[in-house]
C-alpha cells in the first residue's frame, strides 16, 4: 500500500506558505523498512501500531461544528435512530482542543475560512477531517462569489463524503471508512522513538471500488408506488 | 387586502407631496409600487408610519441595479432604484416605494429615525450595492467579509468563484483576516470600562453549539449582565440572489430549497407563486393541495427540529434524540413521495415534479396518528417542567408593538398576542378551503415562542389530515405553454410543438417582463421572492426577504440588561437558521 508522509516541520511557517502547511510526499510502507532492519522489533511494532490505531479509531470525539444544511444530516446521524455511538463516536465535543476530527458540514463560507483554519490548528494531533457534502468537498451547486470551492483548498481532508446533503447512513459510512483508514496510519509512537513523520494509506475510492458492481444495475424501481 | 384603501393613500400621498411623487408602476406585485424623490422619501415614510390605520413595519429594503434592464416602459431614469416595503398588519396591506439614483451621485437619507430595522438592511444594501445612507450610524459592511473589494449584486461584479484563481489562505493572510474580524468595542460608540468595572468582551461564535450555526454576537459583559451586544453576520452568504440572475427561472427551484433549510418544499412556494404570477399560470386544486400538505409537513419538521434544539439549549438533553425520531418519520413520508429528504425541490413551475405516488396516504396517515401522542407528551414533560418554565417565562419578552418596529413576523409575532396568519388573513394555494385556528401567546416570552409551535404543529396535523380526506384528482401539471418542464405528451404532435419543448426544456421559458411578488407564511415567519422580469430565460433581479434576518437584529434591543443564560434562551426560541438570515 502506498503512503503519504508528512513531518512536523511546520511549527515555523513562513508568511507566504499556504495552507495546508507541511510536505506531502509518497513513500512506500514505513514498516516495510523496519522490517529489514530486524524481524522482531518489526512484529513488535506493528503490533503496537494496529493496537494503538485500533484504539484511536473507536474512540474518535468529534467536534460539534457546522457550516449548514449538512450539519441537520450530521446531527441526525448522531441522534437515535442512527446512533452514532455504535461506532463509538458520540462525544461530541463543544471545543476544538478536546477533539479528534472535525466534520465540515456545509459550505465553506469565504468570510468563515480563516475562523476554520483556526479552529483546525487548535485541535490536537492526531486529528482528522471529513469534509461532507458537496459544498466542502468542490463547492458544490455554488460556484458564487462568497462561497471557496472545496474546503481542501486549505484543510488536509481524509474522507469525501458526496452528497447534498449525505443521508445520515452515507456520514456514517464515511466514518468507517476514516477508521479503516486510522487502522492503516503509521505516527509515532513516542516523541523520541523512531521516525516522527505521519504516514497515511492511500485509500481507494469507493467509486472505483464499486464501479464493476453499480454499473450492472439496468432497471431501478419506478417511483410510481411507495 | 383593499384595494380601494391603498387607491385613497396613494391619492392622499399626492395631494399631500405633489411632484415629489413621481410615478405610480404597474406591476403583478399585488401593491401600490410609488416611486419617490430622494428629498421626499423620509417624509413620506413618516406619513404612510402615521395613518390611521398605519404602515407599522418596513418589511423589506433591498436595491436593484437598474443599468443592464432593457424594458423599463415608462419608469422613471435610474441606474438604481432603492427600493422600500412597508407592511400594516392592522390595516392587511402592503407599499412600496422606489427611489431612482444616479451612478454619480449614490446617497439617501436614512430610514433609521422612521423605522429602526432599517439599519441592516441598509448596511446591506450598502454592501451589496455600494449605496450610501447619509446619518447610518455604522455604515459598514454586513454581508461580506471587511475586507472584500466591491459591491457582489452590481450587474458589473463576477459571479462565479471560478472566475478567478482558486482559493488560497496564506499564513500571512491568515492573520490579516483574523485582524479585520477582531472586535474593536469603540467603532460601535461601546465603552471598555465606566467608573467601577472593566467591561469584559465574550465572542460567542462564529462558532459556537448556542448559536445555531455561524453566527457571532459580540457581548459586552458586566459579570453576568449584557451591558450591551453585537450580532456580526454574513458567515453563511452564499450569494442566492446573485445565482438567481444567472440562473433559469426553472433550475434555481432547488436553491430555494437552501434557503431556510430546514423548511424544504415550503421554500419552493413562494418561489413558483411568484413565478406562476409572472407567467400567469392557474394550477389545478390538486396540485394547489399537494403543496399545501407537502408544506405543512415540512413545517412540522421544522418545528420538531426547533423544539429538539430550543430544548437542549436549555439543558435538557434528551428531547432532541425524540424529536428527531419524529423526524425519521415523517422522513419517511417525504422521502416516498418527492424522492429525497432535506432538500427535494419538488415543486415546478406550473405544478409538481410527479404525481402522488400509489399508497401515500397510507404512509401519511401513519404519520398524522403517530405525532398527536408524542407531542402530549412533549407539553406535559417539557412545557409543564418547572426548570423549563423557570428558565422561559418572562424570559426576553416583547410586545407586540416592539415587534412590528422590529420586522418580527411568523410564530413569534403570535407569541406576543397578534394574530397575524398569512394563511388566514390573505390565503394562498388554497389555504381558505382549510379548517385550522391560528394559536396565540399572550406573553411574547421564550417559553410562549416554544409553546405555540407545539399547538401549530398539531394545527399542521389537522390541515394534513384534511388533505389526506379530500385530495381532489386531477393532473399534476397545469395545462399551460409555460408549465416546466412541459408536459410531455404535447411534444409529440409536429415540428412546431417540438422545436418549442426543446428550447424550453434546454434554455427554460422565457417569462414577460414585469415584476411580481409572493409572500408565504414559512416556519420561521414570512418568505418572499420579490422578482424582476426583464423578458428573458433568467430573472434580472430576484429579492429574497427572509424572516430571520430581521429576528437576528432584534437581538440587542431585547438582551440589553439580561443576563447570559437568558440570551442562551433567547436565541434558542428565535428558531432560526443562518442560510435565512445571510442567503
Ligand atoms: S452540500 Fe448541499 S446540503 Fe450540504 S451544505 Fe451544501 S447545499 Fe447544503
Amino acid at each position: 500500500m502506498a503512503y503519504t508522509l508528512t513531518r512536523a516541520n511546520d511549527a515555523v511557517a513562513q508568511q507566504s506558505a499556504s495552507y495546508p502547511l507541511g510536505e506531502r510526499q509518497r513513500v512506500e510502507d514505513p514498516m516495510k523498512q523496519q522490517v529489514h532492519r530486524s524481524v522482531f522489533t518489526g512484529k513488535l511494532e506493528d503490533v503496537l501500531n494496529s493496537t494503538v490505531n485500533w484504539g484511536r479509531k473507536n474512540s474518535l470525539w468529534p467536534y460539534n461544528f457546522g457550516l449548514s444544511c449538512c450539519y441537520v444530516e450530521m446531527t441526525t446521524a448522531f441522534t437515535a435512530p442512527h446512533d452514532v455511538a455504535r461506532f463509538g463516536a458520540e462525544v461530541i465535543r463543544a471545543s476544538p482542543r478536546q477533539a479528534d476530527f472535525m466534520v465540515i458540514a456545509g459550505t465553506c463560507f469565504v468570510k468563515m475560512a480563516p475562523v476554520i483554519q483556526q479552529l483546525y490548528d487548535q485541535m490536537l494531533e492526531p486529528k482528522w477531517v471529513i469534509s461532507m457534502g458537496q459544498c466542502a468537498n468542490s463547492g458544490g451547486m455554488y460556484d458564487i462569489y462568497s462561497v471557496v470551492q472545496g474546503v481542501d483548498k486549505f484543510l488536509p481532508v481524509d474522507v469525501y463524503v458526496p452528497g447534498c446533503p449525505p443521508r445520515p447512513e452515507a456520514f456514517l459510512q464515511g466514518l468507517q471508512l476514516l477508521q479503516d483508514s486510522i487502522q492503516e496510519e503509521r505516527r509515532p509512537l513516542s516523541w523520541v522513538v523512531g521516525d516522527q513523520g505521519v504516514y497515511r494509506a492511500d485509500m481507494s475510492s469507493q467509486r472505483e471500488k464499486h464501479r464493476d458492481r453499480r454499473i450492472q444495475a439496468t432497471e431501478l424501481r419506478t417511483p410510481d408506488s411507495v | 387586502m383593499s384595494t380601494d384603501q391603498s387607491a385613497a393613500t396613494v391619492e392622499s400621498l399626492t395631494a399631500r407631496f405633489g411632484d415629489q411623487i413621481r410615478y405610480e408602476q404597474p406591476t403583478l406585485t399585488g401593491m401600490p409600487v410609488l416611486w419617490v424623490s430622494r428629498e421626499a422619501l423620509v417624509d413620506i415614510l413618516e406619513a404612510l408610519r402615521c395613518l390611521p390605520e398605519p404602515f407599522e413595519m418596513l418589511y423589506d429594503l433591498t436595491a436593484i441595479d437598474e443599468r443592464m434592464r432593457s424594458h423599463r416602459d415608462g419608469l422613471p431614469a435610474a441606474d438604481f432604484t432603492v427600493v422600500y416595503q412597508l407592511l400594516s398588519v392592522s390595516g392587511n396591506r402592503d407599499f412600496m416605494l422606489k427611489v431612482a439614483l444616479s451612478e454619480h451621485d449614490l446617497t439617501l437619507p436614512t430610514a433609521i429615525p422612521v423605522y429602526p430595522n432599517a439599519d441592516w438592511y441598509e448596511r446591506e444594501v450598502w454592501d451589496m450595492f455600494g449605496i450610501r445612507f447619509a446619518g447610518h450610524p455604522n455604515l459598514r459592511r454586513i454581508l461580506m467579509p471587511p475586507t472584500w473589494n466591491g459591491h457582489p449584486l452590481r450587474k458589473d461584479h463576477h459571479a462565479r468563484a471560478t472566475e478567478f484563481d482558486p482559493y488560497t489562505l496564506t499564513v500571512e493572510g491568515q492573520d490579516k483576516e483574523q485582524q479585520a474580524l477582531q472586535f474593536v468595542p469603540e467603532d460601535w460608540g461601546m465603552k471598555r470600562h465606566n467608573d467601577d468595572t472593566d467591561f469584559m468582551f465574550l465572542n460567542l461564535g462564529p462558532n459556537h453549539p448556542s448559536a445555531h450555526g455561524a453566527f457571532r454576537l459580540v457581548l459586552q459583559l458586566d459579570g453576568e449582565e449584557v451591558i450591551d451586544c453585537v450580532p456580526d453576520i454574513g458567515y453563511h452568504h452564499r450569494g442566492a440572489e446573485k445565482m438567481a440572475e444567472r440562473q433559469s427561472w426553472h433550475s434555481f427551484i432547488p436553491y430555494t430549497d437552501r434557503i431556510d433549510y430546514v423548511g424544504g418544499v415550503m421554500n419552493n412556494l413562494p418561489y413558483v407563486l411568484a413565478v406562476e404570477k409572472l407567467a400567469g399560470i392557474e394550477v389545478n386544486e390538486r396540485i394547489a393541495t399537494v403543496r399545501v400538505m407537502m408544506s405543512e409537513l415540512f413545517r412540522i419538521t421544522s418545528h420538531l427540529l426547533f423544539l429538539g434544539t430550543y430544548l437542549q439549549d436549555l439543558g435538557a438533553m434528551s428531547p432532541v434524540f425524540f424529536t428527531f425520531t419524529d423526524r425519521q418519520k415523517a422522513y419517511v413520508v417525504i422521502e416516498a413521495i418527492t424522492g429525497f429528504r432535506m432538500h427535494p425541490a419538488w415543486f415546478r413551475i406550473g405544478g409538481l415534479m410527479q404525481d402522488l405516488p400509489k399508497g401515500w396516504d397510507r404512509l401519511m396517515q401513519e404519520f398524522v396518528d403517530w405525532m398527536p401522542s408524542r407531542l402530549d407528551e412533549y407539553e406535559r414533560t417539557m412545557m409543564e417542567n418547572s426548570m423549563v418554565r423557570d428558565r422561559t417565562v418572562h424570559v426576553a419578552a416583547f410586545d407586540t408593538a416592539n415587534a412590528l418596529a422590529w420586522g418580527v413576523t411568523g410564530p413569534n409575532l403570535r407569541a406576543t398576542g397578534c394574530d397575524f396568519d398569512l394563511r388566514k388573513k390573505r390565503p394562498y394555494s388554497g389555504y381558505e378551503n382549510f379548517e385550522f385556528d391560528v394559536p396565540l401567546g399572550t406573553n411574547g416570552d421564550a417559553f410562549d415562542r416554544g409553546q405555540l409551535r407545539i399547538e401549530e404543529m398539531r394545527q399542521s396535523l389537522r390541515i394534513i389530515q384534511q388533505c389526506i380526506d379530500r385530495m381532489p384528482e386531477g393532473d399534476y401539471k397545469a395545462d399551460h405553454p409555460l408549465t416546466t418542464p412541459p408536459p410531455r405528451d404535447k411534444m409529440l404532435q409536429h415540428i412546431e410543438t417540438l422545436i418549442t419543448h426543446f428550447l424550453q426544456v434546454s434554455w427554460g421559458p422565457v417569462l414577460p417582463a414585469n415584476e411580481s411578488l409572493q409572500m408565504v407564511e414559512a416556519t420561521k415567519g414570512i418568505n418572499s421572492y420579490y422578482l424582476t422580469s426583464d423578458h428573458s430565460a433568467m430573472s434580472y433581479r430576484t429579492r429574497i426577504r427572509t424572516p430571520s434576518f430581521p429576528h437576528l437584529q432584534q437581538i440587542p434591543a431585547l438582551m440589553r440588561g439580561g443576563f447570559v443564560p437568558d440570551l442562551i434562551a433567547h436565541l434558542g426560541s428565535i428558531d432560526f437558521v443562518m442560510a435565512d438570515v445571510d442567503r
